[in-house]
């Protein structure tokens, strides 16, 4: 440490620089003041429209708040943090929490496998009509989940549904899927899989084709197969990629409400219900306080799984 | 991270706010007396909101009395079912009400509790109503509307598969029911014997008129009682239709009564009037003579279950002479009537049921009968809530044979924690 002060030549801490920056709050007088009147604007939508609700709704899940004491959102009791102790405590909120836990470990990996598969296979394997298939496989992501739901009961019916005939070909006869409490929740990861590895796909698809030619070229002069390049220079290289399209799709899949609203309305037997659905519910029966509880306990697990995410994902220094 | 900061200043200042907490006294809690409305026509102008089918089909009704009251101008908006009840609320919250709406049965109990209905005046005469549907407009004593169009539930059966299985008259009671259920399984060779609902959204709608059927209460003033012996009965007798092998226990999603109905497989189910349209177009011409309806089987005595729409005025409104003159025109049995061709809505006024365009059709007078006995759910705020319990432990019930005691007295404990919403 000592040896570098002495090494600085004394006679550039004299200089004075040509272009020294004025210190903060000593500019021009009006700058600052030009420079808050130029904020305004975006600092009052900020706080009106996004720390506002934020501040509210936190509030609301530490009192009692009913739909009726809308109008009146203040005269509420503030019950400390009786609402997250009954919410934890609910045993369908426990049952929801564990569906939704079964839907992302089972369905984001998946979702990623399939989506990195379909780019792989768009990006090496199918040169004919490649945009006619980047289509197909995007187009359940861009339609309308009602559509898609009635497709999917009459693909998914016991009886004369599409995958039973189709089992029933090969001798094996079918489970009633919606409606038995085993197959329930396999139904609808299957569906969230079809309908969401589309973005997946198109954004592992951009990464594949980042990945720079040369590196391959080299790898393959050296000796690397197909598997070995794919594995030790497409895969690295993808990484970022990876922990985007993981980290959107888990928290997508930590929030899944579609699925279940429009398919099974969370039954069988609770077999289906997520956390979000079970929030939207307690909304509905006006209990905002519990709801926004259980909103706020949604909000901690995304966040967790998130930083986890990130840190298993993160570049390697 | 200065957003943070100010989030925290933010919640604590609203903390600071909350000091005072709920105001000691419950405004709504007292009964409340209407004001009388003025004599002579109505005038001015005057917005309805009417859901579903209703809100297309009203303004051909409002003509005519339009044509009756010269002075006034009826608005009607029609508003999707699904988007109805965020709808009202938001309204209500903001105070943008319409003058008048026509309003779900089993939201009077919330909106009554927002303050936001103006109370039923005197010049109504309650009596003109079936008692059941009249229940459904009042909250803690006070009714804030009227009835306007009822329905009612019935055991629907093939005729022709009953008499198959050696059943010519309708059965009148539980063992009765039960005895063709399983008559038609062994003599007509159907499928299953009857489609009840194995649980799932508005089941108790089925399982309530066994209960009713059999003495049992929902409420005792404002105490829950499900765990009743009355109450465990029928909810037992409920679930041996599952456990005996007469109803099949897992429909496929989003299933319909009319398709099994026609072919055959299910040659009972107990449903609303709105199905004898639906089961006559699948089935096709001749349909209507292969089938019939009879009224809930008698255990103490029939009951089912009274649904339909209120009509209500809001508080807010700037024209209420005009509002409660328009409820009162479209509770007039004629307008009834007419507005049963227009709608097939089954008039909520009693009288409406001596025309002869609902006495001329059996199966209609049948549901007119029962409306006599149907009862109605409490009018309380929170029993949507309590009901989407029952609704879980019903399903448990049937599907899983789970212990009817047991799951009735956890519906209990949690709609007691719920509470009734007073």
């Amino acid at each position: 440490m000592s040896a570098s002060t002495i090494a600085v030549p004394p006679l550039m801490e004299a200089a004075p620089s040509p272009v020294a920056p004025a210190r903060p709050g000593k500019g021009r007088p009006g700058e600052g003041r030009a420079a808050w009147i130029l904020a305004i604007p975006f600092t009052l939508l900020f706080l009106a429209f996004t720390v506002w609700p934020v501040a509210q709704s936190l509030f609301m899940s530490f009192t009692d708040t009913r739909q009726k004491d809308l109008r009146t959102p203040f005269s509420v009791n503030f019950i400390g943090i009786d609402n997250y102790v009954r919410a934890l405590s609910d045993p369908v909120f426990q049952r929801a929490a564990a569906n939704t836990a079964y839907f992302v470990v089972v369905g984001v990996p998946l979702t990623l496998a399939v989506a990195l598969l379909a780019a792989v296979a768009l990006d090496k394997g199918i040169t004919r009509f490649r945009a006619v298939f980047r289509l197909g496989f995007y187009t359940p992501v861009i339609t309308s989940i009602v559509a898609v739901a009635v497709v999917w009961r009459f693909i998914l019916q016991p009886d004369a549904g599409l995958l039973n005939t189709v089992l029933s070909w090969f001798g094996i006869q079918g489970p009633n899927w919606l409606g038995d409490v085993q197959w329930s929740m396999p139904s609808l990861i299957l569906m969230a899989i079809w309908r969401n590895f589309g973005t997946g796909m198109i954004i592992f698809l951009a990464g594949l084709q980042a990945v720079p030619y040369s590196l391959q070229e080299a790898a393959a002069i050296d000796g690397a197969n197909t598997w070995q390049r794919f594995w030790h220079i497409t895969f690295p290289l993808l990484r970022p990629t990876l922990l985007f399209v993981s980290v959107t799709t888990a928290i997508g899949y930590l929030q899944f409400f579609e699925e279940p609203f429009v398919m099974t309305q969370g039954g069988p037997l609770n077999s289906t219900i997520s956390m979000s659905m079970y929030t939207y519910n307690q909304f509905g029966y006006g209990n905002y306080g519990v709801a926004t509880a259980m909103s706020y306990l949604i909000f901690v697990v995304i966040a967790a799984v998130t930083a986890i995410q990130f840190r298993l994902l993160r570049e390697k220094a | 991270m200065r957003t943070p900061a100010i989030a925290a200043i933010t919640v604590a200042a609203a903390l600071a706010v909350t000091g005072c907490g709920r105001p000691a006294e419950n405004p709504s809690a007292a009964p409340q007396t209407a004001a009388t409305v003025a004599e002579g026509p109505a005038t001015g102008e005057l917005t309805i909101w009417a859901m579903g089918a209703e809100g297309q089909k009203l303004p051909d009704l409002l003509k005519d009395f339009e044509a009756a009251n010269p002075g006034v101008k009826v608005t009607v908006t029609a508003i999707p079912w699904s988007a109805a009840h965020d709808k009202f609320t938001t309204a209500i919250t903001a105070q943008k009400t319409p003058d008048m709406a026509m309003i779900g049965t089993t939201w009077m109990g919330e909106f009554a509790g927002l303050g936001a209905l103006d109370p039923t005046p005197a010049s109504i005469d309650k009596g003109a109503f079936f008692p059941g549907a009249w229940g459904t407009t009042e909250v803690g004593g006070t009714s804030y509307g009227i009835p306007w169009y009822v329905e009612t539930r019935l055991v629907y059966y093939r005729t022709d598969l009953a008499k198959k299985a050696g059943i010519t008259t309708p059965p009148s009671d539980w063992d009765g029911l039960k005895a063709m259920a399983k008559a038609m399984q062994d003599k007509a060779g159907t499928k299953w014997g009857i489609n009840l609902q194995p649980g799932g959204t508005g089941s108790w709608q089925t399982v309530m008129p066994f209960a009713w059927s059999n003495g049992a209460q929902l409420n005792n003033g404002d105490q829950w009682t499900f765990d009743t012996p009355q109450m465990a009965e029928a909810v037992k007798y409920y679930q041996s239709f599952f456990t005996e092998g007469l109803t099949n226990k897992t429909p496929a999603q989003g299933a319909t009564q009319e398709p099994t109905f026609v072919d055959g497989s299910e040659p009972m189910f107990i449903s609303g009037p709105w199905m004898m349209s639906a089961v006559e177009k699948v089935g096709g011409k001749g349909f209507a003579d292969k089938y019939s309806v009879f009224p809930m089987p008698v255990k103490e005595k029939s009951a089912s279950f009274v649904g339909g729409s209120n009509l209500g005025v809001f508080k807010t409104t700037k024209n209420r002479d005009a509002a409660w003159k328009l409820v009162q025109w479209l509770a007039k049995p004629e307008v009834q009537v007419k507005w049963y061709q227009m709608s097939t809505d089954l008039p909520s006024v009693t009288s409406a049921w001596q025309d002869p365009a609902l006495t001329a059709d059996t199966k209609l007078a049948t549901f007119g009968k029962q409306l006599e006995t149907a009862v109605a759910p409490p009018s309380f705020a929170t029993w949507e809530q309590v009901a989407a319990r029952f609704d879980a432990e019903i399903e448990k019930v049937a599907k899983t044979g789970a212990d009817v005691d047991a799951s009735l007295k956890s519906v209990q404990a949690e709609a007691q924690s719920i509470g009734t919403g007073g």
